[in-house]
């Protein structure tokens, strides 16, 4: 019998060891038109989710922030100006692809100082404890083998009454909202990665990933018995997406 | 909780309306060397007709126009879309039947309105994100008819004022007085000016003759 523990890569199984290599396949197969295919893909609405995070992140002067997931720095070049330059803000990506389109963007667009980049796996994050105010993870937990696990380190780096926001694709609210939705997903999803990236594989992944990602309900339980307090969550675009939030006690 | 209540739609309004304005300070850099100095206030910004919150920041030379602040306010200011538009334009002496309250820092509000108040804003287009474009065109236009009224008494109180004291009162001479007036003090100067020329052209002569016959 074969008692090898497995995890889902989208719609496949694969050994655990495998996944975080085989995700990382696809995002260094996409960093390069990463944003271009985030515009393409939600019509720009993934600006408007993001903004909606900054705002409920409460992040002021002073604020030190974890960026997890950060990919091309759409959050941290925000964050970085919220913060001033007696905050700081750590971007995290566990794909050096991605790591370096953000690290670039955000140089040339004059973020310096304030900012400063780890390559590091969510589920095992280099920091102290209690180090963070605010840690955010944007259309990153999905991708993340043992979400679990990843929840209780970012509790863990978190300073005591810190914010975790995860904003993620979830569960539509409506039937004829999901069946929309699914189509577009399956069907213009990997036709467009295949125009754009040249890389339908990538995107039919992506979408098959969404799809195995824990509904709005199941995630807000997973950050409660992670131990998280006050948790939350608030949808979006018809649940499209969905804001999760979590205060460390 | 209040801090989960905005829409997609009015963080996209927002988004817009912080474009525009930011796009009209993109030109003006006086005002944003004072809106950098105001970096770190929070205004809120409740609105009871049509029903909306939101709150501007200043930060980075630029304003930030935000549906959710989960923190403390310097200032929050209350009224209707048309009494928050009015007051926009206007100075704040009185707020007295403006139909908006004002709580906390009030220099914030004043030094606000004072650097938004030159700016070039398409008003209709801004609002109409919030309300649709038939509410938004009919408060843009009575913004208008209401500044443009303004602008009109202003002018009109000005030359009335002019009239009065030069008319009237006789305390100031009229335009075609101090013209006068100045013409002939040119020719004054004039006739001075030949005399003094005459002068010398004597005092010349009379030198020569005087050395040519010692």
């Amino acid at each position: 019998m074969n008692d090898k523990k497995t995890t889902h890569f989208g719609f496949q199984e694969v050994p655990v060891e495998e996944k975080a290599e085989r995700v990382a396949e696809v995002f260094h197969s996409v960093a390069a038109k990463y944003d271009v295919m985030n515009d393409l893909m939600s019509g720009g609405i993934h600006r408007l989710w993001k903004r909606f995070t900054i705002e409920a992140s409460g992040v002021r002067a002073g604020h030190k922030v974890l960026d997890i997931a950060g990919g091309t720095g759409d959050l941290s070049y925000q964050f970085a100006k919220l913060v001033g330059s007696n905050g700081q803000v750590v971007l995290a990506d566990i794909n050096a692809s991605m790591l370096g389109v953000g690290r670039d963007r955000l140089t040339d667009r004059g973020i310096a100082g304030n900012i400063n980049f780890a390559q590091c796996d969510a589920q095992f994050l280099p920091f102290p404890d209690n180090t963070f105010d605010c840690i955010t993870i944007a259309f990153g937990l999905r991708n993340v083998t043992d979400k679990d696990m990843a929840l209780r380190s970012m509790l863990r780096v978190l300073k005591p009454g810190g914010r975790l926001l995860v904003l993620e694709f979830s569960k539509p609210q409506s039937e004829i909202l999901s069946k929309i939705y699914d189509t577009y997903s399956f069907k213009v999803l990997p036709f467009m990665g295949k125009l754009v990236t040249n890389d339908a594989e990538s995107y039919r992944y992506l979408a098959e990933s969404i799809r195995m990602h824990p509904d709005q309900q199941t995630l807000k339980e997973m950050m409660d018995t992670a131990g998280f307090v006050r948790t939350e969550f608030h949808n979006m675009t018809g649940g499209i997406v969905a804001l999760h939030k979590g205060i460390k006690p | 909780m209040a801090l989960f209540m905005t829409s997609t739609l009015t963080i996209a309004a927002l988004a817009s309306a912080e474009k525009m304005l930011n796009a009209a300070l993109r030109y003006d850099p006086a005002t944003r060397i004072g809106l950098a100095q105001l970096e770190g206030k929070i205004l809120a910004v409740q609105i009871t007709a049509p029903a909306l919150q939101f709150f501007i920041m200043p930060m980075d030379d630029e304003l930030r126009l935000m549906g959710n602040w989960d923190g403390d306010v310097d200032t929050r200011i209350t009224g209707s879309l048309l009494a928050l538009a009015q007051l926009s334009q206007t100075e704040i002496h009185n707020l007295k039947d403006s139909g908006v309250t004002v709580m906390g820092d009030l220099s914030l509000l004043a030094d606000l309105q004072r650097l938004v108040k030159n700016l070039d804003i398409d008003w209709e287009e801004m609002l109409s994100q919030f309300t649709g474009d038939i509410v938004g065109h009919q408060t843009a236009q009575m913004i208008r008819a209401k500044f443009g009224w303004a602008k009109d008494r202003a002018q009109s109180a000005q030359r009335l004022t002019s009239e009065f004291l030069t008319e009237e009162l006789k305390a100031l001479p009229s335009k075609p007085e101090l013209e006068d007036f100045y013409r002939q003090v040119d020719d004054l100067r004039l006739a001075v000016d030949r005399a003094a020329a005459r002068v010398e052209t004597i005092i010349n002569r009379k030198n020569i003759k005087e050395k040519s016959n010692p």
